[in-house]
């Protein structure tokens, strides 16, 4: 997907300007594209007229992630949680998971125009994750 | 760097070197036709070795689980091998450590197909 290179280049470029160190980059970068990845896939339904927005911005002690999509919205608590045995040899739904796992906040809201708003946020101390990972 | 597979085959098993990124696009897409030319070909033991994948995403342990229930649902059987730490992490939070046998060394590995 052309749109995850583009993805990479924001968050590399996100973690120079915040000087994150490459852990957490590393894992900065996965939260966000299957932030991303379920926002094209799920969110926008594969629709190309749809957009994703996606910010990445920081205050220093945290990294806050929003991604935006054009769909018809979800809720966090009816995604199927991927480690019930009847899920385990699913092929998909382990993002949400993944993310949540990394991040200190994750949450998700409707947009007034449509569409969902999911926030995400890693609090940082210079850089280095206040956990490790 | 994106997904390369090497392959070697030891004692009847196809050991696949997987290098790079797994995630979704091209490197799922080969993973899963070299998987699938392989079955055809009756080689049906197979070990994944991720000692040089230093990124994977959801569908990247999709494929993987997919690669596992195909080989199975052949009388086969999929393994792995050398989990790198970030690899261990995302199997250990998706409990995917419960359904692979994983192992650090390749001769234990290739020993456990006997």
């Amino acid at each position: 997907m052309d749109a995850l290179a583009e993805v990479r280049k924001l968050v590399e470029r996100a973690s120079r300007a915040f000087r994150l160190n490459e852990e957490l980059s590393h894992w900065i970068e996965l939260s966000v594209n299957e932030c991303a990845i379920n926002a094209i896939q799920h969110g926008n339904q594969l629709d190309e007229s749809k957009e994703v927005l996606l910010r990445i911005s920081s205050d220093g002690d945290t990294i806050e992630v929003i991604v935006e999509d054009q769909g018809e919205g979800f809720e966090l608590a009816d995604v199927p949680n991927p480690t019930d045995v009847e899920n385990l040899l699913k092929p998909g739904g382990r993002g949400i998971l993944i993310i949540q796992s990394f991040m200190d906040t994750v949450e998700v809201t409707g947009r007034p125009e449509g569409g969902s708003r999911l926030r995400m946020v890693k609090k940082i101390q210079n850089g280095k994750q206040s956990d490790r990972r | 760097m994106n997904m390369t597979i090497r392959e070697r085959e030891l004692d009847g098993v196809v050991i696949l070197d997987l290098a790079g990124r797994i995630t979704i696009g091209e490197g799922t897409v080969v993973l899963r036709k070299r998987i699938q030319q392989l079955i055809e070909h009756d080689q049906t033991k197979l070990l994944l070795n991720l000692a040089e994948v230093d990124y994977i995403d959801s569908s990247g342990l999709g494929e993987i689980v997919r690669s596992y229930t195909t080989v199975r649902n052949a009388e086969g059987d999929l393994k792995l091998l050398s989990l790198t730490r970030r690899v261990r992490d995302l199997m250990q939070i998706t409990k995917l450590l419960t359904v692979f046998d994983v192992f650090e060394r390749e001769s234990d590995a290739l020993k456990s197909f006997r």
